[in-house]
């Protein structure tokens, strides 16, 4: 869709490609062939650099990096049960001994958000990776051999994105019945993956379509190398890029998607601390208790941030093409 | 071009009923029946065993989706199981305010998107294109819920109740039965920040977009060209520079109809509105497969229908695209 423009461009674009990662422009635009220096770097290195090179981007990262460390040790830093309530302190306001107050059931809220992070990128990162596991190598059948696969696969997947997004995941959490703890978090799982999946069988359809073409699968085929090989070691390096970029900024969306499904009463149930949940339950007191429904709700601002702005650096490092 | 659009319309009736068939297939795929919350505490087996054949609910799947196509080709949309009442006037009564709702919340984001955008790119790398970017990058990251639960601690609870928290009032002459409140004034307060709260979302993501796709056109050389004729700057920001960067943006804006359905689910339950929204959840929960069917089915039209005429605004704003 970008492309109606393309054949119009006169001088090389600049590195980055849109977005916040533009701040480098006006350093980029001082060099007159900033590619010409960059192409004897190996690809991997050459994207390394110009990650680091992006403010945004590394926020993202600390971001990402910092919420990691949250979610693997929560045990250790929530500074009590999030599940245990206490009918002595309930809605309490933040002080010293509850950070962020307690919610209608006593539960101290710093110990619930800090939880919710585990459901959050659990669910966010394990959803967008079922995904790609099944997507890609559907749209890679797709594309590498058309005909009849083809069709069958991409009407299949045509339907499935034939439906908005949010009525299909909430209808797919009706039929698994949402359940708490691990089993319930793994039916969100599996329902946001499946909506998910067309997304990457198309993108990397199209990638193989045009790649298939070029002149080193068909020295591949010609020197007789068998479709498994070419396709794992050609055809997928060479459409990486986009596939790792729709992943990070994918799992954002999960994110978004699963604290959506848990707003409306259909991700993982209680006990089990989830920041969409926590919100929806405490608006009920938002008249009193305001804090309250903020707090997880600047958890999930947060951490989708973290992800969009790692992701948009990725994308400006990683291909500058890629809009 | 005719031919292009006449095929284009006849693919709509293939693609709503493979959506009304999968939502009619998973509905009844899910553990529990609407049988069983009818009867209540007065559920015994055999009375469950008649009553679901009273509804047909004993037959074949496929056989109640073709019985139920039937029906609606007559114009017959069938009636709740739980309460009884006509589906096609109760889709039809909450229709109008989830269509008011995703209108103006479209409206809401363009009204954002395109000055910032506009500003972002002929300013770009200055503190006016930062603001924007950043802006943008922060909405992008926010649910829909929680910019409506934020603008309620603002607007509902901060300021004194300057605005309704939840509720409805209708638009005069909308009014579906005798008792609802009804005044302009009242509905632009009830639905000003649902809309916001739905709009600024979307206005993120167009932002990003076209400021992006603005950027690329400036440098073209018709705007140069356009420039050097010595026209003023705005026909050329509007005319030959915006023009041509909101075809892709017009794509992106159909694909967001999808979202926009989803999230009138979640901002109407988040403002307890009676719009279609809150009514497909309800419907869904309750497993009143009705009342779902009439739901998917209107939601599938609106969602194809929109989804086609952004296709055509397509061809209609970039000649160059042709359709054989």
């Amino acid at each position: 869709m970008a492309d109606a423009g393309a054949p119009l461009r006169t001088k090389p674009r600049p590195i980055s490609g849109s977005s916040l990662g533009e701040a480098e422009l006006t350093t980029v635009r001082g060099v007159a062939w900033p590619a010409a220096a960059e192409r004897s770097e190996a690809p991997l290195a050459q994207a390394v650099r110009r990650l680091r090179r992006s403010t945004t981007a590394l926020v993202g990262v600390a971001i990402v990096g910092v919420l990691l460390v949250v979610a693997i040790f929560a045990d250790v830093l929530a500074p009590q049960s999030p599940i245990t309530s206490d009918q002595t302190h309930t809605f309490e306001r933040p002080s010293r001994a509850y950070p962020l107050g307690t919610d209608q059931l006593g539960r101290d809220m710093l110990s619930r958000v800090i939880h919710g992070t585990r459901i959050s990128l659990l669910v966010g990162v394990s959803s967008v990776l079922l995904a790609l596991f099944i997507g890609v190598p559907l749209g890679m059948i797709a594309g590498f051999y058309g005909g009849r696969i083809d069709t069958l696969v991409m009407r299949v997947m045509d339907l499935v994105l034939a439906f908005p997004i949010y009525l299909l995941a909430i209808l797919l959490m009706v039929m698994f019945t949402p359940t708490a703890g691990l089993i319930g978090t793994m039916k969100v799982t599996g329902a946001i993956a499946i909506v998910r999946i067309p997304i990457y069988a198309r993108l990397v359809r199209g990638s193989v379509l045009s790649i298939k073409e070029k002149e080193y699968i068909e020295a591949c085929r010609a020197l007789g190398v068998r479709d498994p090989w070419i396709l794992f070691r050609h055809v997928l390096p060479n459409c990486l890029a986009p596939i790792i970029v729709t992943t990070t900024l994918g799992i954002a969306t999960s994110i978004i998607v699963e604290a959506t499904l848990s707003f409306l009463g259909l991700g993982t149930q209680p006990p089990t601390p989830s920041w969409g949940w926590d919100l929806k339950a405490n608006v009920a007191f938002i008249q009193a208790n305001a804090w309250l429904s903020l707090f997880p709700g600047l958890a999930i601002f947060l951490t989708v941030l973290g992800f969009n702005l790692f992701g948009d650096g990725l994308r400006d490092a990683l291909d500058p093409r890629l809009k | 071009m005719r031919v292009y659009v006449l095929r284009r319309v006849l693919q709509i009736v293939p693609t709503v009923l493979m959506i009304t068939l999968v939502v009619f297939v998973m509905m009844r795929s899910i553990p529990g029946d609407p049988v069983v919350a009818l009867l209540g505490d007065a559920y015994t087996e055999e009375d469950a065993v008649t009553v679901r054949a009273a509804y047909g609910l004993d037959r074949p799947v496929l056989v109640q989706y073709v019985i139920w196509l039937g029906k609606l080709v007559q114009g017959d949309w069938g009636a709740s199981i739980l309460s009884g009442r006509p589906v096609l006037q109760d889709v039809l009564i909450r229709l109008p305010v989830t269509l008011e709702l995703i209108v103006l919340s479209m409206g809401v984001a363009l009204a954002i998107a395109i000055p910032a955008a506009i500003i972002g790119a002929l300013r770009q790398n200055t503190w006016a294109d930062y603001t924007a970017t950043t802006v943008a990058m922060i909405g992008v990251s926010i649910p829909e819920f929680f910019i409506g639960v934020l603008l309620l601690l603002i607007f509902s609870i901060g300021l004194g109740g300057l605005l309704p928290s939840s509720g409805w009032v209708y638009l005069p002459g909308t009014c579906p039965t005798m008792v609802c409140g009804v005044s302009l004034w009242g509905n632009v307060q009830h639905v000003l920040l649902p809309a916001i709260a739905l709009g600024v979302g979307r206005a993120a993501i167009l932002t990003r977009l076209l400021r992006a796709s603005m950027l690329e056109v400036i440098r073209t050389e018709y705007v140069t060209t356009a420039r050097a004729k010595g026209l003023g700057e705005r026909p050329v920001v509007f005319k030959h520079a915006l023009k041509n960067a909101l075809i892709p943006t017009i794509t992106v804006m159909g694909l967001q109809v999808g979202f926009l359905i989803g999230g009138a689910i979640v901002v109407e339950t988040l403002f307890a509105m009676p719009g279609l929204g809150t009514f497909g959840i309800d419907a869904i929960i309750a497993r009143d497969y009705q009342q779902v069917q009439g739901f998917a089915l209107l939601t599938a039209v609106v969602f194809v229908v929109i989804n086609l005429v952004v296709d055509l605004l397509y061809t209609f704003l970039d000649p160059r695209i042709r359709y054989a």
